[in-house]
């Protein structure tokens, strides 16, 4: 008797986790949580017809265009320093559910892509593809990305840390 | 002529300007400012500009968050292309102008909050301008 009503309550959780996605806030100056239903698209086609094949393959900026033809700029995504192309781009030109914040700045609004589904019943996805497609980049890549990434070690190493060669912080 | 015979001229026009694509009219604009790193300066977590966040700007860019140009207007301009190439998440030309002072000519197109540019010349590169890693040291946490 004590199986069945185990696999139900899991059954429940399951379920109740596919509803529900908590977006983390970050107590940010005109930041409130959001979640809605948005079409994947490549910015610059949309505003420009400049098209690209798959959204550009990962290579251009990606938006979420609502129903009512509302854009919204996905500028962040779950993992450190880095954006949400790698977790939008699998799901170009289609519709899918997202979840995080969205910063009203007067300067710019944009979208903080914290959890991504493909539909109601599917579970919630954290958006932090980046890094795996990071380390499928560099095998073997050390933590924290940002500052093991070749291209990004061979900018500060000639520029230094405040992109002026030759300058160097003070000794800590 | 009978509306039936018109019919085909009529859906072969109307097929000829459905785009799949809502492309609207950009304004020509000539824009001076800093580049940056579009979520740190937006959101304000930190000193974003400079020479101080140089090194955050640059991560930032690499880890495919968009790049914008802080106009001398105080108006942030993301940019969606430079010239001819289309690329504009982690590109590697953008990482290497990151807190530099340019001044472009390009398209903008404004949206739903935000400035959009598309950079069709790059008229002036200063390099960077904005010293201000004494002030603030390096932004957000050290070296």
């Amino acid at each position: 008797m004590k199986k069945p009503i185990a696999a139900i309550l899991a059954n429940v959780l399951i379920l109740i986790s596919a509803q529900v996605y908590a977006a983390k806030p970050w107590n940010l100056k005109h930041e409130e949580v959001a979640s809605f239903e948005a079409k994947v698209v490549d910015v610059l086609c949309e505003l420009s017809g400049d098209c690209a094949d798959n959204c550009g393959g990962g290579k251009r900026v990606l938006g979420l265009l609502k129903a009512d033809g509302t854009l919204h700029l996905a500028v962040k995504g779950g993992n450190n320093f880095a954006g949400a192309v790698s977790d939008l781009i699998p799901h170009c030109g289609k519709s899918i559910e997202v979840d995080g914040l969205l910063i009203k700045n007067p300067l710019a609004t944009i979208f903080f892509v914290q959890g991504v589904r493909t539909g109601p019943d599917v579970e919630w996805m954290d958006a932090k593809k980046f890094k795996e497609d990071w380390l499928v980049a560099n095998p073997g890549g050390k933590d924290p990305w940002f500052r093991n990434d070749p291209v990004v070690k061979e900018i500060i190493e000639q520029d230094g840390v405040f992109g002026l060669p030759g300058v160097e912080p003070p000794a800590q | 002529m009978k509306f039936t015979r018109l019919l085909p001229a009529l859906i072969a026009t109307g097929l000829l300007f459905a785009s799949p694509v809502s492309a609207t009219t950009p304004k020509r604009v000539t824009v001076t400012g800093e580049v940056i790193d579009t979520w740190c300066y937006v959101t304000q977590i930190m000193i974003a500009v400079g020479t101080a966040h140089h090194q955050c700007a640059v991560w930032c860019a690499a880890g495919g968050i968009p790049v914008s140009i802080r106009g001398d207007d105080e108006k942030v301009y993301v940019v969606l292309r430079v010239e001819d190439d289309g690329t504009s998440n982690a590109n590697p030309r953008l990482l290497r102008i990151q807190t530099h002072k340019v001044t472009v000519d390009g398209d903008l197109y404004e949206r739903d909050g935000v400035n959009y540019l598309l950079v069709t010349h790059v008229a002036d590169d200063q390099g960077i301008v904005d010293l201000n890693h004494e002030r603030f040291g390096i932004q957000p946490f050290g070296k």
